[in-house]
């Protein structure tokens, strides 16, 4: 410590640099990490966030609620796979709306039955019990869906009251309303007075009892091949765009991961070759190599440890803003995984300035090995 | 491991041999090499460049083993020990003054004194004490917290001698300690290493080319291709 100390004291502003460079790159690490869960819970928070445990696509709806078409037969394909378990239907359309007096799209998303489709991340308010009350995104109740906010289904000019609010229920990044499944069937009418009666989107299936709702699915999924049954985790991960999203993260997570030990370890490797000097004096006066190595760790460490520090310190405040339709949260788990990653990263990064301290000759101080004396 | 005789010679050295291997044959960089120092005795190593007097001290020092012959440091008889050993045997019984970078740059005076604790027994107190005793009687004391780069050329040597005492050493080795030094600059260094060596009662070698310098030593030894003389 005495040595790792003293020289990173008389060297501040060179360690300072290198601490905020790699508090910036924890920073943007833990940022992207936010921006991309936010991203997701925007598109897709709506399916992660519902009460069924299994939801039923039709083969041709590729995955997307609104793509899907369940008719009749399909139907009764689906109640006969779950003998025992419940099958409810959920609607799904986008629509054009006036909330807070402004015009916007918000996805209405309609489920028959409570357990079978509605959200479960209720945070304020209640759960729709009759035709015109609606549960809303949380994240839109500035935009006019606050809980007695009123909103207006255009060009019909249905009305929908909001007696809710839920955290993470967004659909497709834009502003939704989980109602009873007759509101949204008044929805499509008000919007189209010929619509008449339309089938469902997709069914919500609770497994019966003792049966898993990945078995569940693979049952529906054996009853017919225009049926594409998904347990809820799937139907949220399996939509169009969402491994793509996290393909893209990955990849820049990865180069992350690799320019800090590069960095960190390109710093110290520099740091011990100019100070080669030093070491070689402290080696033949004595110094065990243990000793110094246990130096370079330390600071290295300390480093990685302060950039830490500047990074979340720097993450925290803005990790609670919201970027558009996207909130962003402080993600207590990447914050933990990411600091541990990048203490061994950073710790193994050091390992060629380790061996180098290593390798020291302390015969070196006495003008070489004495071949030339 | 302790020195196991305080009445013992500070060093001896008997047919001490360095052999190094080349692609075409051997060099031979120490030929039976026979001294004796006794202990409180200053002695100059002499000769040129290529010589093999660094060789010597290296061995001497524990810096570098020997490729046959013994080496008997204070008692200690060190021809056997391992780099480890030798690690430890430099940090407790030897006192080093090289020719060039002899100070930490990012320590202070103080701190180059007492990183010979913190690299081995770290006693604390006891060891802040003798730096500090060290730098007072080195005339030193209101330098103690400068830096190396705020130094003259004199005063690092005097820290670097305040560091080779700083283990209570058997034994001081100095790799050319005035060739960087102007030669009245050297001379006061000189004096000091005599005058400090001899009040505490510690063995030196003298390792120079310079013949001035054995003006100060008790005895001097010559050496030339790797053979010391009679």
């Amino acid at each position: 410590m005495f040595l790792a100390l003293k020289e990173m004291r008389r060297a501040k502003v060179r360690f300072t640099l290198l601490m905020a460079a790699v508090g910036l790159l924890v920073f943007l690490i833990l940022f992207q990490q936010s921006l991309q869960n936010g991203l997701i819970t925007a598109f897709v928070g709506a399916v992660r966030n519902q009460s069924a445990p299994v939801l039923v696509y039709s083969v041709d709806g590729r995955r997307v609620i609104q793509g899907s078409v369940i008719g009749p037969e399909l139907e009764a394909q689906v109640r006969d796979a779950v003998a025992g378990g419940r099958v409810g239907r959920i609607g799904q359309g986008t629509f054009t709306v006036t909330a807070d007096d402004a015009l916007s799209e918000a996805t209405v998303l309609g489920y028959e039955e409570e357990g079978l489709g509605s959200p479960t991340t209720l945070v304020t308010g209640r759960l729709p019990q009759g035709p015109g009350e609606a549960v809303a995104s949380a994240a839109d109740e500035a935009a006019g869906f606050g809980v007695g906010d009123v909103v207006r289904i255009e060009p019909g000019g249905l009305e929908v009251r909001v007696v809710g609010l839920a955290d993470d229920i967004q659909l497709n990044v834009a502003p939704t309303l989980f109602v009873a499944y007759e509101t949204y069937l008044d929805a499509v009418r008000s919007r189209n007075p010929d619509a008449g009666t339309p089938p469902p989107n997709v069914l919500a299936v609770e497994p019966a009892p003792g049966i898993s709702a990945g078995d569940t699915a693979a049952l529906i999924n054996a009853a017919s091949d225009d049926l594409d049954a998904l347990t809820r985790a799937d139907a949220a991960a399996k939509t169009p765009g969402v491994a793509q999203v996290q393909q893209s993260f990955r990849v820049i997570f990865l180069l992350y991961g690799l320019v800090v030990p590069l960095v960190t370890g390109l710093f110290f490797l520099i740091v011990t070759f100019q100070k080669a000097p030093s070491l070689t004096l402290l080696r033949a006066i004595g110094a065990p190599a243990g000793r110094l190595v246990a130096a370079l760790l330390v600071q290295v460490l300390l480093v990685v440890g302060g950039g830490l520090a500047i990074g979340i310190g720097l993450y925290a405040p803005l990790s609670v803003q919201r970027i558009g339709g996207i909130t962003l949260r402080f993600e207590t788990a990447a914050v933990i995984g990411w600091s541990i990653a990048l203490l061994v990263l950073g710790t193994a990064s050091s390992v060629v300035s380790a061996r180098r301290v290593v390798a020291i000759d302390p015969a070196a101080a006495l003008g070489g090995t004495g071949m030339d004396r | 491991m302790t020195v196991t005789d305080p009445h013992a010679p500070a060093l001896r050295l008997e047919g001490v041999r360095k052999v190094y291997p080349m692609a075409d044959g051997e060099v031979v960089a120490l030929e039976r090499a026979d001294l004796t120092v006794d202990r409180g005795e200053i002695v100059a190593l002499v000769g040129p460049s290529g010589s093999g007097k660094t060789t010597l001290c290296s061995i001497a020092g524990g810096i570098l083993r020997a490729s046959g012959g013994t080496i008997v440091v204070g008692g200690d008889d060190i021809s056997g020990y391992s780099p480890k050993q030798l690690t430890a045997f430099r940090r407790r019984a030897v006192g080093f003054v090289f020719q060039t970078v002899n100070l930490v740059p990012f320590l202070t005076a103080r701190e180059n004194l007492l990183v010979v604790d913190e690299i081995g027994a770290r006693t604390g107190a006891p060891a802040r004490a003798r730096a500090d005793q060290l730098l007072e009687e080195l005339g030193l004391a209101d330098r103690a917290k400068n830096l190396p780069s705020q130094l003259s050329g004199g005063q690092r040597q005097r820290v670097a001698i305040g560091r080779a005492l700083m283990n209570d050493p058997t034994l001081v080795l100095f790799d050319e300690p005035t060739s960087a030094l102007d030669s009245k600059l050297g001379r006061q260094v000189m004096e000091l290493i005599r005058s400090e060596m001899t009040a505490r009662g510690i063995a030196a070698i003298v390792v120079t080319h310079d013949e001035r310098i054995t003006a100060f030593a008790d005895r001097t030894v010559h050496i030339s291709d790797g053979v010391l003389d009679a």
